[in-house]
């Protein structure tokens, strides 16, 4: 199962960075998805006092953040997940924000014409299915970081 | 007293209080001269006003009695070109809103053509009229350096979701967050052309005194069904533009 997490403001770099690591820290999530509008193409070149963009470090990987998080969406198993995932919410997002599950799928399951079109005819591991939006490649949208063990 | 807006809750205070004219605006933050020119983008600041047509006293009018009664603004009598400025205000608790500037701006300013739309706020008026009544729209309670924007060109973002920060989304990025200082800088003028040195805004009001300032009703600020006042009036104007001068009970 899917859920979402919509923060009633835009998260920054920081808020998102300490979100996603303890986000990653459970051991039932899966798969995670930041949705948001993407940092302006002239970002890289502002003073660094105007900017909001950096890498950010979820357990040991540095990511290179593409958007500003505007919702996340994870893939979970258990529905009792979802408190430990509203407790850490509560921790870094004093704004407010809600959980929606109303849908059973936020990430795509299902593999697509676009899909084929970008990875041609190789076999596409089932955990990168909806992990990509079609305009970008893939290494810049998808990082995978490695479960504590 | 006169009647300039209805209801008991503290947004209909600050309602009246931005409409009515002899009410005084709290200044909150100093802007210069130059500033503002710069903001507006109009004219290099220094540069002499263009004009559309010669100084009033120099053209030969014709007679007429609404002229004599009306003394022209000081735009209008060096013959200044119109310019604008345009503001968007957030949903989120921003200081004023366009409606209520519309409303505040014909009671307080001469000279001046407004427009409203569902995010923006247009004001023009004669070049230096423009830039006097734009000092005191910066500098007062009607602006507010993370919730309100200037905006010339692109104006989308009234209604998003704020950033970390508290600023409205804006595509072009001319109200920006110096994080080292904490105040809000300009970098670029109303429809996005770079500055060579950006004009500091000033630090955003806090969420508290936003709540106390707006001028918009909320649900989860104050909600306008529980100001029972304005409600009742906004109704019997509604009933009374239904019926016109229809009379039920008489049938004409």
């Amino acid at each position: 199962m899917d859920i979402e997490i919509f923060p009633h403001r835009i998260l920054g770099s920081d808020t998102t960075e300490s979100l996603l690591n303890d986000l990653e820290s459970l051991e039932d999530v899966k798969r995670t998805v930041i949705h948001g509008p993407r940092f302006p193409k002239g970002e890289a070149t502002l003073p660094a006092k105007y900017q909001e963009r950096r890498v950010i470090n979820i357990n040991g990987e540095d990511v290179v953040l593409q958007v500003k998080t505007a919702r996340i969406f994870l893939e979970i198993s258990m529905e009792s997940t979802i408190d430990d995932v509203e407790e850490i919410c509560k921790k870094h997002i004093p704004y407010g924000f809600d959980i929606n599950q109303d849908r059973s799928n936020y990430i795509r399951k299902q593999k697509t014409v676009t899909d084929r079109i970008k990875y041609g005819d190789k076999e596409l591991p089932d955990e990168l299915v909806g992990m990509t939006d079609q305009y970008s490649t893939f290494e810049d949208h998808v990082k995978i970081i490695k479960k504590d063990d | 007293m006169v009647q300039i807006y209805p209801g008991t809750s503290q947004v209909a205070q600050n309602r009246r209080n931005f409409t009515n004219p002899e009410h005084e605006l709290e200044k909150l933050r100093e802007i210069s001269d130059e500033d503002v020119v710069k903001i507006l983008g109009h004219k290099a600041p220094g540069e002499e006003y263009k004009s559309v047509h010669p100084p009033l006293d120099e053209m030969d009018e014709p007679d007429d009695s609404v002229r004599e009664l009306v003394a022209p603004i000081d735009g209008a009598k060096a013959g200044d070109r119109i310019r604008y400025i345009q503001f968007v205000d957030s949903m989120y608790f921003a200081p004023a809103q366009p409606f209520l500037r519309a409303r505040s701006y014909l009671s307080r300013f001469r000279g001046i053509d407004t427009g409203t739309l569902s995010g923006r706020q247009v004001v023009e008026a004669r070049e230096r009229d423009l830039e006097k009544l734009s000092k005191t729209l910066l500098e007062t309670e009607y602006f507010d350096t993370a919730r309100t924007g200037i905006r010339g060109a692109g104006v989308h973002g009234h209604s998003l979701r704020l950033d970390e920060n508290g600023l409205m989304f804006d595509m072009l990025r001319r109200q920006v967050f110096n994080k080292e200082t904490g105040k809000v800088e300009m970098v670029k003028d109303q429809v996005g052309r770079e500055l060579d040195e950006p004009v500091v805004l000033g630090e955003p009001l806090d969420e508290e005194t936003l709540r106390a300032k707006t001028t918009i009703y909320r649900i989860d600020g104050e909600a306008y069904k529980d100001d029972v006042e304005a409600v009742k009036v906004c109704q019997r104007i509604h009933v009374s533009r239904s019926f016109g001068a229809f009379n039920p009970v008489t049938g004409w």
